[in-house]
């Protein structure tokens, strides 16, 4: 079904191999994966992500660590070997990461600790094919609807109107802007605006959120920062 | 130390002994001889014909027996004096004197010390400052012959044994200290190795060893026996992250399938029916937190947590902290205030470090109420990077005060699951650094964390691999 695709860069055409035992986690995953667009093979072994390698071209490959077979980084450095160049996401239900998953990382792959959520796999997913695809020009200006981000003058306006931001408010809406349509949760806003890896008791991050949408969102105009409970934040551009 | 002292006052001991035995030994062969001799002589004076002869015959004797002398040193001067002889008559008057001067004061010393029995005395004759050793026998006539030996060639003899004596103690000695220094410094130079790269183990690396040696001694054996001990105890921390990471396997691959399910049926779901899945969503959230928090704890408790130390400035991390607490604190009421002048550098894991001061935050966001201040202070003291978190709340709760850093301890108004301080301990200590908490006198509550800088931890680490 995904003959038709043409172009390479489009999320729409991409195909995916999960290497994943668990059955559960398999017929979720498979199921977000297929909504948001990539086409999924799945494989519950080692031997198996091999032999779908060998005969599939993927643009992208998530693998779980824990495999009944083999150690996933091992699969992951025979696949190397067998010439697959996609990026790699691994998944980890160890509690820390390890120093070869780091190593990994350096190298251009990701990893997310399980259990994760859903609006972050997908983010990590869509950040290593960005990271794979041929650079465009930088941006130098964001638009979402009325809002438009200047990223040089580090200056937002709405409908024309300057908003008074702070520094790390700007920070904040450009990653939103960035993502707009998406989700993004709170551990990956803290991740990605304070380079921090916390889960806090507190709902730190709430409060830049609604200081935020009370500069952007004002009274008259259609609310653009939408939050979905127990998911994350959304920037809504339509 | 105390080996070499009992070496020294034995030998010390051995060689008075030896000293006294040599010196009553020359004694008694001196005495021998002056016993002898007397008898001779009483013999000769009483055989001889009372005549003009008698005393250059008599004299001529003692004069003989005077050169036979044992341990006798060549005499310097001309005249002897270290034997004389005497023999009184009757009314002990002086009958015959061979000898140096005219035995006046000789005779008056013999008289003074009511010489009688044939064995040998000590008598001092004023005028000498060596005594003499005096035998006497009694002649057929009632007349007493006397014949004096100075004990000067004896003390002679003896001061020459005494000197070698001493310096081949000395030598002795001196040698055995010199061997017990060299040895011992060796010795503990080996140990303060092993004591050193031990406490370095103990502090962050538990797959070093301690340094052996190929000789076969004790100190070598400590560090072989160190070594076993701590492959033991790598072994038992190797077990445990197992254990706790199929734990956490166990417990988060099921976490994850029911999130996920949670959530794509939570997109399929209009607002009307998505509030129970949001709420279990949250405490699913929440249940993963504990669980990752207390197999923190449990592992940094059993000095097992796993570091990746990277340089981390502790200044520009509170600011980005306090950058995002902040907007909560002033919508809570709560003033917050950083006083940190430079950077501060740490050697330390990020992410456990990041989560630590969150934690230090979080703690105040939920205990301190509207209207107070917090004040953070980071400064470098001699090696250490002191972060001070203080506030003018109502402090800790007196009966929690005492457990605050124990696993699963909050006051009675707390929401968290009480592991947040307990969390922050652990991080800590796995630095090897200290945290202290009290209530301040002027109302409020702090808490102050130590850890080393990042100069002392260089150059702690430098020591290890120079020694």
């Amino acid at each position: 079904m995904h003959q038709g695709c043409v172009s390479s860069t489009n999320i729409l055409c991409m195909r995916l191999l999960m290497v994943e035992d668990e059955h559960d986690i398999q017929s979720f995953l498979q199921q977000a994966l297929s909504e948001a667009g990539y086409t999924v093979d799945v494989a519950p072994d080692g031997r198996a992500a091999e032999n779908f390698a060998k005969t599939n071209n993927y643009d992208i490959l998530i693998v779980d660590l824990g495999l009944p077979d083999q150690d996933g980084i091992t699969l992951i450095t025979r696949l190397r070997q067998l010439g697959v160049l996609a990026p790699v996401l691994i998944l980890s239900a160890r509690r820390s990461v390890d120093d070869r998953v780091r190593g990994l990382e350096q190298g251009g792959d990701d990893y997310l600790t399980k259990p994760f959520a859903l609006a972050e796999l997908l983010a990590r997913l869509r950040n290593l094919l960005k990271r794979n695809a041929p650079q465009g020009s930088e941006l130098t200006k964001l638009r979402v609807q009325d809002l438009e981000l200047d990223l040089l003058r580090r200056e937002a306006s709405r409908s024309g109107q300057v908003l008074q931001l702070t520094p790390q408010e700007f920070v904040l809406l450009e990653y939103l802007c960035r993502n707009a349509g998406r989700v993004v949760t709170r551990s990956m806003i803290l991740d990605k605006v304070w380079g921090m890896r916390i889960q806090p008791d507190t709902n730190v991050v709430d409060v830049h959120i609604y200081r935020l949408r009370g500069k952007v969102d004002t009274n008259g105009q259609s609310p653009l920062i939408r939050t979905l409970r127990g998911v994350g934040y959304v920037l809504q551009d339509r | 130390m105390w080996a070499t002292l009992a070496f020294t006052f034995g030998t010390l001991i051995v060689f008075i002994f030896l000293d006294r035995f040599v010196a009553n030994d020359i004694q008694r062969r001196s005495d021998a001889w002056l016993s002898g001799e007397v008898e001779v002589l009483g013999d000769v004076a009483e055989r001889t014909p009372n005549d003009a002869l008698y005393n250059r015959v008599v004299g001529e004797v003692a004069e003989l027996a005077s050169r036979e002398v044992p341990e006798k040193a060549a005499s310097q001067q001309p005249e002897n004096d270290s034997v004389f002889f005497i023999q009184t008559a009757r009314d002990g008057a002086l009958k015959l004197w061979v000898g140096a001067g005219d035995g006046e004061s000789h005779l008056q010393a013999i008289r003074a010390s009511q010489l009688a029995a044939s064995r040998p005395v000590s008598i001092h004759v004023r005028g000498y400052s060596v005594p003499f050793r005096v035998a006497s026998d009694s002649m057929g006539d009632g007349g007493r012959v006397y014949l004096g030996l100075s004990e000067r060639d004896q003390r002679r003899v003896l001061l020459n044994l005494r000197i070698r004596f001493f310096v081949l103690w000395l030598s002795i000695v001196l040698l055995g200290f010199a061997i017990v220094f060299f040895t011992s410094r060796r010795t503990l130079s080996h140990v303060r190795n092993i004591t050193e790269a031990a406490s370095h183990i103990g502090e962050s690396d538990l797959k070093l060893r301690v340094p052996t040696s190929s000789r076969n001694d004790e100190i070598s054996q400590l560090g072989y026996t160190l070594n076993r001990m701590l492959d033991r105890i790598e072994n038992g921390v190797n077990q445990l992250h197992t254990i706790t990471d199929s734990l956490a396997h166990d417990l988060r691959s099921p976490l994850t399938a029911i999130r996920g399910k949670l959530e794509t049926s939570l997109a399929s779901h209009d607002a009307d029916h998505a509030e129970p899945i949001v709420s279990a969503i949250e405490e699913l959230d929440r249940l993963t937190d504990f669980l990752n928090k207390s197999l923190d704890v449990a592992e940094a408790k059993a000095d097992a947590l796993r570091l990746h130390p990277t340089d981390i400035d502790l200044d520009e991390l509170l600011r980005s902290t306090i950058d995002l607490y902040e907007p909560s604190m002033n919508d809570r009421g709560i003033r917050l205030r950083l006083h940190s002048a430079n950077p501060v550098h740490i050697v330390a894991d990020e992410g456990l470090i990041h989560r630590m001061v969150a934690n230090l935050f979080d703690n105040e966001l939920k205990h301190v109420p509207s209207g107070c201040s917090v004040d953070i202070y980071l400064q470098e003291q001699e090696g250490e990077a002191r972060l001070i978190v203080r506030d003018n709340g109502p402090g800790f709760d007196p009966e929690v005060r005492e457990h605050l850093f124990t696993k699963a301890v909050k006051g009675r108004k707390s929401s968290g699951h009480g592991l947040g301080l307990a969390f922050v301990d652990a991080v800590v200590r796995a630095h090897a650094g200290t945290v202290a908490a009290d209530n301040l006198a002027s109302g409020g509550a702090r808490i102050l964390v130590s850890l080393p800088s990042a100069a002392n931890q260089a150059d702690r680490v430098h020591a290890v691999h120079a020694g």
